[in-house]
């Protein structure tokens, strides 16, 4: 089986695990969370611990068609 | 018995009329008398008998996903009219609660959808009901900082699941919520599978970070509470509502304090044959020695988003605005 190719930008909608807090701008990072860090942060937001390993879900898709923005 | 024994009763066909009043349809039930009819308009007259009883206690056993389904300001009244006097539940039910009470909200969808479809849009599904996922991380999130608060606070080793349920409702303010409406009433909650649930992730998370400040739940805790609750009690009702692991904890605490219990009535639609506790007829249960031999109680094979109300609605009506119990021995 072909391995997905990995995204050229790194984006919490594209990490390994995520969950929504407000579909699909906002997502819950419980790794921020558990760091005492804001845990409410953009799906376009990226931190240290970003893991490609996509969930198949909108989240990013929906968010870059609302800004305007290309994946 | 003789054969005219047998013959002695028979159906009479209902007759249904316009504007007429639920319990006016639950007679109609009981008129025929059979199937599943003869069965809710019997546990009608179980749960009346229950709460015209000055002397029992009326536990409800709560278990399948009825408070999301819409139950849930149905259950809060009841606690609020005491109606009923203790809740056995499963965790998921009472998270449920939670997630309204803290804003969330729960809405009709369908069962004939694409389930990797909502998966793609974070939403939740319950056969027909949906569920963002976002009402659920912020009901999650609220009662990790919950638990941090509590475990900050308290000077206690351990919480019985009834305990940590009371802390929870004294912070809510939603009237509809059925934590909030036991805490205001002192109706107990006891969540005897309560790890079973998103309360286990909650802990987890809460763990994670409590810095050696981390609430301690004692799932054993509650099972004294139960049997001094039934121990007190010179009758023992029971409702249940689905049945499994909160059927059985109220059962198993009639049978350890040797009492049995008086009064049953039982909606499920599972069946017998398979072993289930769940399905199990009531008869079965009196050879445990749960429920007494001639304890009042019927079973009702019936979606309980249908019966349960009904059964509400109708002795409601039959007990009047008026009505008060009395002499409740809790």
């Amino acid at each position: 089986m072909e391995e997905e190719s990995k995204p050229k930008e790194k984006f919490c909608g594209n990490c390994r695990y995520h969950n929504t807090y407000e579909y699909p701008a906002l997502i819950f990072c419980f790794v921020q969370y558990q760091k005492q860090k804001n845990p409410v942060v953009s799906t376009l937001f990226c931190c240290d611990q970003w893991e490609f390993k996509p969930q198949g879900c909108f989240c990013l898709e929906d968010t870059l068609k609302r800004s305007g923005r290309k994946s | 018995m003789k054969r005219e024994d047998f013959l002695n009763s028979p159906v009479v066909h209902m007759k249904l009329k316009p504007s007429m009043t639920v319990n006016q349809l639950v007679q109609q039930f009981e008129k025929s008398g059979s199937f599943g009819a003869g069965r809710l308009a019997a546990a009608c007259d179980v749960y009346e008998r229950m709460l015209r009883d000055e002397q029992c206690t009326i536990f409800l056993a709560l278990a399948g996903a009825v408070v999301p389904a819409g139950l849930r300001a149905t259950l809060a009244d009841l606690i609020r009219k005491r109606l009923i006097d203790v809740l056995v539940s499963t965790g998921a039910n009472m998270i449920h609660d939670l997630i309204e009470a803290l804003g969330g909200h729960h809405y009709k969808g369908h069962w004939f959808v694409d389930d990797f479809l909502l998966y793609k849009y974070h939403i939740y599904r319950i056969y027909d009901i949906f569920v963002p996922e976002e009402d659920f991380v912020k009901a999650d999130r609220a009662l990790i900082e919950t638990f941090d608060e509590i475990a900050n606070k308290s000077e206690k080793d351990a919480y019985s699941t009834n305990e940590l349920m009371r802390e929870i409702g004294s912070q809510l303010k939603d009237p509809e919520s059925i934590v909030g409406a036991a805490y205001e009433t002192n109706v107990p909650i006891f969540l005897p599978a309560m790890r079973d649930s998103e309360f286990a992730y909650i802990h987890r998370v809460h763990s994670h970070h409590s810095e050696g400040r981390e609430l301690t739940v004692d799932a054993f805790r509650e099972v004294p509470e139960m049997l001094t609750i039934m121990e007190r009690s010179p009758h023992i009702g029971m409702i249940v509502i689905g049945g499994g692991v909160p059927r059985n904890s109220v059962q198993h605490a009639a049978l350890m304090t040797g009492k049995g219990l008086d009064y049953a009535v039982i909606i499920t639609t599972d069946r017998p044959e398979s072993g289930g506790l769940s399905g199990s007829t009531l008869e079965e249960t009196i050879s445990w020695g749960k429920v007494k031999r001639k304890a009042d109680k019927t079973m009702v094979f019936a979606d309980a988003l249908i019966a349960f109300p009904l059964m509400v609605a109708a002795v409601l009506e039959r007990l009047g605005k008026d009505f008060h119990r009395k002499g409740n021995p809790k």
